[in-house]
């Protein structure tokens, strides 16, 4: 549907210019002071030198592989439970919502007017062990007499899935809501079921939206830290709790930028390879 | 367990024509005078704004006028603006943010900082010529600092550094899930605590508790009295005794019925115990930790104009005005019999006011463990998993 | 929904009738449980901003007082923490939205040189642990000499924004029809009035949504605003300084009217377009 123009002068450079040439000095030009950094040595009493010290990567995965492979983890899952959850509401504001998608795009992102601290706190609340929740699952058997959900991996999926499904919504609702409900009824015409129709015609149609959900929840939610620190116990930690206390405790800069650069690498990887598998170029442009 | 005047009957009180509470009030009522700056040499000069930063909520409030009434009548009294910025929420988050420029030699416009010695940034600030001498010629009020907090092992002779406010750490409890808890090894080791106890995430909080449990002297860390510590503190959570490592986070959990125990600081459970009766603290029998709260001056603040507000704080009736709101220890010497005059109800509870008990049995971490790289990063990998 | 009439209807007994019922619902219900969920944390903020505690800390229900709400303004500095929230959010969610949308038109439309590096680009902010991205930023500030506050913020927040909005309008650009441009420019517009007539109305939902998306992740950062705002303090800095000690409940009654205003205004839109619409049709 869409076609590439090639070479067609200097639009395609003057629509990039303002952006890119933003990023590159707010964004490039602190992540090679960042990168300048990951290969230095010394510690914060003698000061840090410049040393090439590419051990630093070396020991930044071999000290916490389980850290790193546990985020990809968690944020896999809960891109997978966020998509899951999102795709049948934002399939219900793009084709049911009427005049008032707006306001319900703005439900969605309402959570975030309150602070990460205080959504987790809420949630706190509400996954109390002596809580609504936690009191049925263990009526139902799901949990043991005295389990428990905060403090688990559970809690910290949830509460990562939670605080990223407007990432996830909103790119699929932009793409579902362009789909032409005409073709959808063409197909029916032609004795498609509902579902038949939905599976061949709008599902198709809405998978732009799908890869830039993923995308938009998978790679933040890797390097996410605060779920962790809430609502995980010490095993729930993730890389970026590692990252945080290599910076602001053990005042190791090398180690923390290094650090980074793993985790950048690893998700770029990962993204890669989604992409490949998804089929980029007609997707995600 | 006492009652704790709310902020909302310390307004209404207040409010209500107990002008008694103001600084002016309380001069008036021991007919003290108000002295204009010890001015002697050409260098003590009060500079037009102290730029002051501090925690949050840390000061004394008048929500009707929204402003801090201390910081008022100082501005009155030395004509001098204070231009306060409630953007300390983390030692170390703060220090990762200042070290920037300090490590520049650039100065990070203020004049007073606070950072807790329970953490490593105060005697790493020293250590690295990152904060000025304070002025003492200008604090003759330093006479009023609390025995006990005058020679800490990370600035034994108070060169560089003032309590603003200290806090205890021990261990809270809620009767209604559980016996009383008095002990460390009770927290660690009973079974009928398990999944059910957090500990705190600052090495500076929980390693006194534990080497005191240990039998060990907090203030002087070996290698072998820290390898016993972590080795206990990693049992327990290996055999999921404990639950998490938090900040102050506990409060919610343990407000909440979560947790049934907990390592807590003082001055949270205060606030706490007003809303739920059933939670108790206290230090451990074998011993506690204390915690200060520090002003210090960062490199290029004026050391003058910080030294004469300091010397301000240290006036017991000043100190009474803002611990009436804090809640949390006060350093200052004569406070409490302000209080006592004032709002008894503050001034006789321990946990604001200590006994001289309990003081001794609370002990400062030692602050050559707090910057050692080994120990720290061992500390780091046992609550990071 | 069109309905299938492939087939003979069967006998429309209660059940089937029920069960056609609950399958044309079942979406709607979803939607409504879904959205509950979501809501949930914001109604706990909504409820406990009535609550009266006795101390400091808001997390038992003690009892039920307006006071909070009449005294919203009484904890000095909240309210200019959430005023230079709200600011910055949406001057960062304008310009992050407007640059970010210019280059995912290059990014779909064109093909040239460095699209690859560009795209990666694109996605490296995103994957930046926020501690490291503030603290690089600040090492960045710092070296520029420049006065932290308001500005330094504002660039921070618009920095992390642009890849948001570049994913968010693609997501759009990427299954849009281009036949609808090469129809009003054989109809004689130029590109720029084809832009502006033809293309942006079409893409004005995903602008939109790229407009609240950033909106909200500017509002609610804390880690990136810290290390840069200097003497500010933003809404998320002072929650997170007061949960110390006990937020008081201002704090949930200010981040309440956030969200309840926004409402206000969204409806009131909606409402005034409805009225609209009928005097139309009426007169």
């Amino acid at each position: 549907m869409t076609f590439l123009h090639r070479h067609r002068g200097l639009t395609p450079y003057l629509l990039l210019a303002p952006g890119l040439l933003y990023l590159g000095v707010f964004f490039v030009v602190p992540l090679g002071f960042l990168a300048y950094q990951s290969l230095e040595s010394g510690n914060f009493d003698v000061g840090y030198a410049f040393t090439w010290a590419w051990g630093n990567y070396w020991d930044a995965i071999r000290g916490y592989r389980g850290h790193f492979i546990r985020s990809l983890e968690y944020a896999g899952i809960a891109t997978a439970l966020a998509l899951l959850f999102s795709y049948p509401l934002a399939y219900w504001i793009a084709f049911r919502g009427g005049r008032w998608k707006n306001l319900l795009l703005l439900f969605i992102v309402a959570p975030f007017f309150v602070t990460y601290l205080i959504r987790t706190l809420a949630w706190e609340t509400i996954l109390a062990d002596h809580g609504l929740v936690v009191r049925v699952l263990r009526d139902v058997g799901i949990l043991d007499p005295d389990g428990r959900l905060l403090a688990t991996s559970v809690a910290v999926v949830a509460g990562i899935t939670y605080n990223f499904l407007p990432f996830m919504a909103l790119p699929l609702y932009v793409s579902l809501e362009q789909i032409d409900h005409r073709l959808i009824e063409a197909a029916q015409d032609l004795y498609a079921s509902r579902w038949k129709a939905f599976l061949r015609v709008t599902l198709p149609l809405s998978l732009p939206g799908v890869v830039a959900g993923t995308l938009l929840t998978f790679i933040p939610a890797a390097g996410d830290f605060i779920n962790a620190q809430l609502l995980g116990s010490p095993k729930q930690h993730m890389i970026g709790n590692v990252i945080q206390s290599k910076f602001l405790e053990l005042t190791d800069y090398p180690a923390a930028a290094s650090m980074s650069f793993v985790l950048m690498a690893a998700i770029l990887v990962f993204v890669a390879a989604y992409s490949r598998a998804v089929g980029t170029e007609k997707l995600t442009g | 367990m006492t009652d704790v005047l709310t902020r909302r009957q310390l307004l209404e009180r207040a409010a209500k024509g107990g002008a008694v509470l103001t600084v002016p009030g309380l001069l008036a009522a021991c007919g003290g005078t108000g002295k204009k700056s010890a001015g002697t040499s050409g260098s003590h000069k009060l500079a037009k704004t102290l730029r002051f930063s501090n925690w949050t909520l840390y000061i004394d409030i008048n929500e009707k006028t929204k402003s801090h009434p201390s910081l008022d009548q100082f501005q009155k009294k030395y004509g001098v603006h204070v231009q306060y910025t409630e953007d300390i929420n983390d030692n170390a988050t703060y220090f990762g943010k200042i070290q920037g420029p300090l490590s520049r030699g650039q100065s990070i416009d203020r004049d007073i900082i606070v950072m807790t010695d329970n953490s490593r940034y105060p005697s790493l600030l020293i250590k690295k010529g990152w904060v000025e001498k304070l002025d003492k010629s200008a604090i003759p009020n330093i006479k009023n600092l609390q025995p006990t907090l005058q020679h800490p092992n990370w600035d034994p002779n108070r060169d560089y550094s003032l309590p603003w406010q200290s806090g205890l750490t021990g261990i809270a409890y809620n009767d209604k899930l559980t016996d009383a808890v008095l002990t460390v090894p009770d927290l660690l080791e009973n079974p009928k605590l398990k999944g059910k106890v957090t500990l705190l995430e600052g090495v500076g909080d929980t390693m006194p508790l534990i080497m005191a449990a240990n039998g060990d002297d907090p203030t002087k860390v070996t290698d072998a009295s820290w390898d016993r510590a972590i080795k206990r503190v990693q049992k327990a959570v290996d055999s999921g005794q404990i639950r998490q490592f938090t900040g102050n986070d506990y409060s919610g959990p343990l407000a909440k019925g979560d947790l049934k125990a907990a390592f807590a600081w003082s001055g949270d459970v205060v606030q706490l115990q007003a809303d739920n009766k059933h939670l108790h603290w206290n230090l451990p029998k074998d011993g506690g930790g204390i915690w200060t709260d520090n002003m210090l001056i960062p490199k290029r603040g004026n050391v003058y104009t910080a030294s004469v507000y300091m010397n301000y704080y240290y006036d017991p009736k000043v100190a009474a005005e803002v611990e009436d709101y804090v809640n949390y220890i006060c350093p200052v010497v004569g406070a409490k019999q302000v209080l006592l005059k004032g709002d008894p109800s503050i001034a006789k509870n321990t946990l604001i006011f200590p006994t001289k008990e309990m003081l001794d049995n609370a002990h400062n971490f030692d602050a050559n463990a707090l910057n050692n790289q080994k120990y720290i990063t061992e500390w780091q990998n046992l609550i990071s998993g | 929904m069109t309905a299938v009439a492939a087939s003979a209807p069967a006998r429309t007994s209660g059940w089937t009738l029920a069960w056609t019922f609950v399958r044309h619902h079942v979406l709607t219900v979803y939607a409504l449980l879904a959205f509950t969920y979501l809501m949930l944390p914001i109604g706990v903020v909504i409820a406990f901003s009535f609550n009266h505690p006795q101390g400091r800390f808001n997390f038992v229900w003690s009892g039920f007082t307006l006071d909070n709400w009449r005294h919203w303004d009484g904890v000095p500095g909240l309210r200019s923490a959430m005023v230079l929230s709200v600011e910055i959010a949406l001057l960062a969610s304008l310009v992050a939205t407007a640059l970010g949308t210019l280059i995912a038109l290059a990014l779909v439309r064109y093909g040239f040189r460095g699209r690859g590096a560009t795209n990666l680009l694109i996605f490296l902010p995103l994957s930046t642990p926020e501690i490291v991205l503030g603290a690089s930023l600040l090492t960045l500030f710092l070296n520029l000499n420049v006065v932290f506050g308001f500005s330094t913020i504002l660039i921070a927040h618009i920095m992390f924004c642009i890849s948001f909005a570049v994913v968010t309008v693609k997501a759009r650009l990427v299954g849009f029809d281009r036949h609808l441009e090469e129809a009003a420019m054989d109809l004689g517009a130029n590109e720029w009035a084809t832009f502006r007539k033809v293309t942006l109305p079409l893409i004005a939902p995903a602008i939109l949504a790229a407009l609240l998306l950033c909106f909200a992740i500017s509002i609610d950062d804390f880690v990136v605003t810290y290390f840069n705002a200097g003497p500010r303090t933003t809404f998320p800095l002072f929650v997170w300084g007061a949960a110390r000690v006990g937020a008081p409940p201002q704090v949930n009654v200010i981040g309440s009217v956030i969200f309840i205003v926004a409402v206000t205004g969204m409806v009131a839109n909606v409402l005034a377009q409805m009225r609209r619409e009928r005097s139309a049709t009426t007169a």
